[in-house]
């Protein structure tokens, strides 16, 4: 592959997330403007907190977009070590918040290490997936190792404790896997293995107890279906319509961190139905301009990137609207460039930058009057393998 | 060229392809069912289940607190205040937002009340529950302790509170209220409507640390109060009338008995005395369901009363003259029903032959049973019929019964002259007054009503009763020849034991038995007497009924009359509104016995006043300005000696004009009723909170203030004072 030509990059993509960068703003802040009151004597505190964010985030995004993807297959075994240092760091380290210890602090900065380390290792996973090609189907040499890197990962985010980060990166690297065609026998032995260990860790902590019992029994007790039970009736009290703009009712410390979590069903309460379907679209739009930049990338490395890249955004959004609407069991997991929190904003930003660098290498949006019939021929494999895919 | 770079598996790129796409394909399928499965969850909840949301969300958010509205007063014709309410603080919590501190408060009610911790915990911790009484009815005092400490969730509420002026005087009748206010018996329960009033509330939105503050969506609704009720009865009449029955039924060893006064001419209930009687302001120690209004709920055989109906229909139908001259069978008649089978008719009295005019005198079974034959079942069925028997009068009291008056082709062989002496039918006891009164007014049937006024509480008259004529029974020579009867009754007759001399009465005696359950009780007897009076001017017709009477026998003239007499004599004496002209015409006061009654000169004139008491033989003493009589004392009817002193405090017209200023009397010490009565009498509007002995008034006594002002009596319950007793 020689040099190719830099496209546009994929506009109705960046378009969808500025539109949701933009929408969180008053989403946040009106669900957390009682909140900030409350416990800052500002309503206005986490809105500009969150502005800030929202700003260091398109910087952020635009960074991804500048550097050209390729760049990053010499760098992703170092960062993932680097992420893997730090995520060591922090459990010594790190501050700890509501018993677990996720967060570091770099200068003013906190940040959740795990974050970082889920975008290295899914990079790191596209790069060797690339390299290696068909080795995955092979046990000792393409899976084993893989795990390895997947397993340390997602143990030292468990070990936080963040059970919900460390179970998501298992999962997405899993779908790296999947698709990359690791052999489906592989995924499950795997699977068979980790599960009950993942049963034990479950059991070791009486809050996860709580809510999957909660979550199965549906029953009323307990403060993680508390707030769940508030996140529905904020989505319920919304109806159709909603209930306007900064009029949610739940947000006045019915539900608890509905700026955070459950800013979903506070979405849901002001703007209805029209809300929510508005932003799941969002999502939608997200995750199709994703797959189709992948469809049309240029390498295997970048076409998988495309779609970890893709499928963490969707993934995070799908499983938090789940978790708020009651249907999975409540985890703390941020709805993407939506929920109050900087770490995951930053980083989605920033993966979200790459698939636009990456959109900017395909032929979705010629930069020159389009030559498809002459760049894309029947001639040769290579070409065609790219027309398929 | 992807994944083909080994030299373990060979590059078959087809094969690669389709397993990727594959792969791809089953991850987007994944996201796909996803989204599908979110956004079902979200029609679910945002469309389909959105009432339940949003109901849930409300009551979270939104709570409604009612604002009681204060039941209507209760007043008597003169505008004496019967029944009013007075305030009280109850407290109560939303257990759901108490939760941090519940143990808190419940140690600080249970301080304050002394009352077990855990009593208010359970219910400071009861789950699901958003509204939870704590205490309720607190006295002032005892409420500022638990108010003064600002406990968070702690809501109070000023709940009204019914407050029955005068105990157990007329309290059947009254009937009582629910701890909700909501009247449960008699009166109140019938006048519910229109004393109850709309509750007003407001809404507070909350949040969910359980802070309130009024909901900017509701405007706060005041709560309209209860429509004031005139009714026809006289304070003074029933308090006559209850002191004497309650008297009469002592003497005699009866069981209980039942009064009634009623007004002939205009159908006016005046007087209702029953007992047991029991006091609305302890009502909790009563079940509703036991306090009835008998006067209409309970049938009687009425016996002898009942011969008005066959006397009148004779006299209407000219069957017979008073002359008319009967063989009484000494007392005992034999009626062949055909063949073998006999009637036996007895009277209490043997007499051979006598007048019609005799009969009724001495009440003959078997004088009417003679006469009734010529006048027939169609005929005596209709004039019963006319006198209202068997059709409920329509007064205005719960659960009134119609009666029991068999149509003719129900009737078996002796039924007539069964019927003709007041057997094989069942009345109420204020059936048999509606009838009487119908001879005493000319033979015009008029409709009991008890029930004069009901104004709004900003005074608006809603709805007014005026006397209502049911229909013409019998012709006013009927009613000559019945009244001449049955003052022959009370002069020679049965009644004898009735008679008074300064006033003509007329009236029947009767031994009824009650009808329970579709029989005629054999165990228990009613004792009656039912009459009018004057005879020339009837202002008055009574029935006095009394159950099993021991100690005089079983028969209306000596046992329930004494007690109509007793009533008539206190009535003429006491009445100024009646007894005025009356003592005008007749003219022989002087002959007054030794112990004299005080005769109500209220709302009088100074000059008629001292002349009505100098009449009685009683002295006269005013203090005040002015030229009217507002207050007296002894009060009216008291029995004093002749010549003494009846105090008259004088004002300058019985309603002050408004702007005119008044000097607020002292009433601490006062028991709230006396405080009340006293105040109003006034003409000031009285507020009181608690019940009792008034402790405090605010504005303080002495001050000056525009007439028709609210006066703020603070009562506590009576408390004996130590240093009063040395």
């Amino acid at each position: 592959m020689t040099d190719i030509q830099r496209n546009h990059i994929d506009l109705p993509l960046l378009t969808a997330v500025l539109i949701l960068m933009v929408l969180s703003l008053g989403v946040v802040y009106s669900a957390s403007a009682t909140w900030a009151y409350e416990k800052f004597g500002d309503s206005d505190r986490m809105l500009n907190s969150h502005a800030l964010k929202i700003l260091i985030g398109i910087a952020a995004l635009f960074m991804g977009m500048m550097v050209k993807y390729t760049a990053y297959k010499k760098l992703t075994k170092f960062s993932l070590i680097a992420a893997i240092l730090i995520l060591a760091v922090t459990l010594v380290l790190g501050g700890e918040v509501k018993g677990a210890t996720r967060w570091l602090r770099v200068g003013g900065f906190g940040f959740q290490p795990s974050e970082f380390a889920k975008f290295a290792l899914l990079f790191h996973l596209c790069a060797l997936i690339a390299a290696k090609g068909d080795l995955i189907k092979d046990f000792k040499r393409g899976f084993v190792p893989m795990m390895i890197w997947i397993c340390s990962v997602s143990l030292l985010v468990m070990l936080q404790p963040n059970l919900s980060s460390g179970a998501m990166i298992i999962l997405l690297s899993c779908v790296m896997l999947f698709v990359s065609r690791a052999r489906i026998l592989h995924l499950l032995g795997t699977l068979l293995t980790v599960l009950p260990l993942a049963g034990l860790f479950l059991m070791s902590a009486p809050y996860r107890v709580e809510r999957i019992r909660s979550f199965i029994t549906g029953s009323s007790g307990g403060n993680y279906n508390y707030q769940l039970w508030q996140g529905i009736i904020g989505f319920g009290n919304g109806g159709i319509l909603g209930v306007g703009p900064g009029e949610s009712k739940q947000r006045d410390f019915f539900l608890p961190e509905s700026y955070g979590d459950f800013v979903f069903s506070i979405i849901g309460e002001e703007y209805g139905l029209l809300g929510t379907a508005f932003f799941l679209a969002l999502f939608l739009l997200i995750m199709l301009r994703g797959f189709k930049i992948a469809k049309y990338a240029r390498d295997d490395f970048s076409r998988l990137l495309a779609i970890a890249i893709t499928s963490t955004i969707t993934m995070y959004a799908l499983v938090n609207a789940g978790v708020t609407l009651g249907i999975l069991p409540t985890t703390g997991l941020p709805m993407p460039f939506v929920s109050y929190g900087g770490s995951s904003l930053v980083f989605s930003s920033f993966a979200v930058g790459v698939l636009l660098n990456i959109s900017a290498y395909t032929d979705l949006h010629p930069r020159a009057p389009r030559m498809r019939e002459t760049v894309i021929g029947p001639e040769t494999d290579e070409i065609a393998v790219r027309k398929v895919y | 060229m992807m994944f083909a770079r080994t030299e373990k598996f060979q590059p078959d790129e087809k094969k690669i392809l389709r397993e990727f796409r594959t792969r791809f394909l089953l991850l987007k399928t994944f996201f796909a069912l996803f989204f599908a499965a979110v956004a079902v969850r979200l029609l679910n909840i945002q469309v389909l289940e959105a009432p339940k949301y949003q109901a849930l969300a409300r009551k979270q958010y939104e709570q409604r607190f009612i604002l009681p509205a204060t039941r209507g007063n209760v007043y008597d014709r003169n505008g004496n205040v019967l029944i009013s309410n007075t305030i009280f603080v109850s407290f109560a919590a939303d257990p759901k937002f108490v939760k941090g501190h519940a143990g808190e408060i419940a140690t600080r009610f249970a301080q304050v009340f002394g009352k077990p911790r855990s009593q208010y915990l359970e219910k400071l911790t009861a789950e699901n529950k958003r509204f939870a009484w704590l205490e309720r009815r607190v006295k002032p005092e005892t409420a500022k302790l638990i108010r003064q400490d600002k406990l968070e969730g702690v809501v109070v509420i000023n709940e009204p509170k019914r407050i029955y002026h005068y105990d157990d005087l007329a309290g059947p009748l009254f009937g009582f209220t629910d701890i909700d206010n909501k009247g449960i018996s008699g009166l109140e329960l019938e006048l519910d409507e229109e004393v109850r009033g709309t509750n007003g509330s407001i809404v507070m939105q909350r949040d969910g640390l359980g802070r309130s503050r009024p909901s900017a969506d509701y405007p706060r609704v005041e709560p309209v109060n209860g429509r004031d009720v005139t009714l026809t009865l006289d304070l003074t009449y029933q308090a006559i009338l209850e002191e004497e029955l309650k008297r009469g039924i002592k003497a005699n060893g009866a069981d209980g008995g039942l009064a009634v006064m009623m007004n002939p001419a205009t159908g006016e209930i005046l007087a209702v005395s029953i007992f047991p009687s029991l006091n609305p302001n302890d009502a909790y120690r009563h079940n509703p369901g036991e306090v009835r209004n008998r006067l209409v709920t309970d049938l009687f055989e009425p016996g002898s009363v009942f011969k008005i109906v066959t006397a009148a229909a004779a006299y209407e139908y000219r069957l017979t003259s008073p002359e008319t001259r009967y063989n009484a069978e000494g007392g005992t008649w034999k009626i062949n029903l055909g063949g073998k089978t006999f009637r036996l008719i007895k009277d209490t009295h043997e007499h051979d032959i006598i007048t019609f005019q005799e009969a009724v005198e001495v009440s003959s079974n078997i004088v009417m049973a003679k006469v009734v034959k010529s006048i027939g079942p169609e005929r005596f069925y209709r004039q019963a019929r006319d006198f209202g028997f068997g059709i409920p009068t329509g007064v205005e009291l719960p659960g009134e019964l119609r009666g029991r008056l068999k149509k003719p082709n129900e009737w078996s062989g002796t039924t007539l002259q069964t019927m003709s002496y007041g057997y094989e039918v069942a009345v109420t006891p204020l059936q048999i007054v509606q009838a009487y009164a119908a001879v005493a007014n000319k033979g015009i049937l008029m409709k009991p009503y008890i029930v004069s006024q009901i104004r709004s509480s900003d005074g608006t008259v809603t709805s007014e009763q005026r006397p209502q004529k049911i229909r013409s029974v019998i012709s006013e020579e009927t009613c000559a020849l019945l009244s001449h009867a049955f003052e022959g009754t009370v002069e020679r007759g049965t009644a004898k034991d009735v008679r008074l001399q300064n006033v003509r009465i007329a009236g029947k005696t009767g031994t009824s038995r009650k009808y329970v359950d579709g029989k005629y009780s054999t165990k228990s007897y009613t004792a009656s007497f039912v009459g009018y009076f004057p005879v020339e001017d009837p202002q008055i017709v009574c029935l006095v009924m009394m159950d099993n009477p021991r100690n005089r026998g079983y028969y209306g003239g000596s046992t329930s009359g004494p007690v109509f007499r007793a009533v008539a004599e206190r009535i003429l004496n006491t009445s100024s509104r009646f007894s005025r002209p009356t003592i005008a015409q007749t003219g022989k006061l002087e002959e007054q016995p030794e112990e004299i009654s005080v005769p109500d000169v209220r709302t009088l004139r100074r000059n008629l006043a001292k002349k009505i008491l100098e009449t009685r033989g009683l002295k006269s003493q005013f203090f005040g300005k002015g030229d009217v009589v507002v207050r007296q004392s002894p009060e009216p009817g008291r029995k004093i000696e002749q010549g003494e002193i009846v105090t008259l405090a004088l004002k300058n017209d019985f309603t002050p004009a408004a702007g005119s200023s008044t000097v607020i009397p002292d009433v601490r010490g006062m028991s709230v009723r006396r405080a009340m009565n006293q105040l109003m009498l006034d003409d000031f509007d009285v507020r009181v909170e608690g019940s009792g002995v008034v402790v405090q008034q605010s504005p303080a006594p002495g001050q000056r203030v525009k007439a028709g002002a609210t006066v703020v009596l603070e009562c506590s319950p009576k408390t004996v004072n130590s240093a009063s007793l040395y």
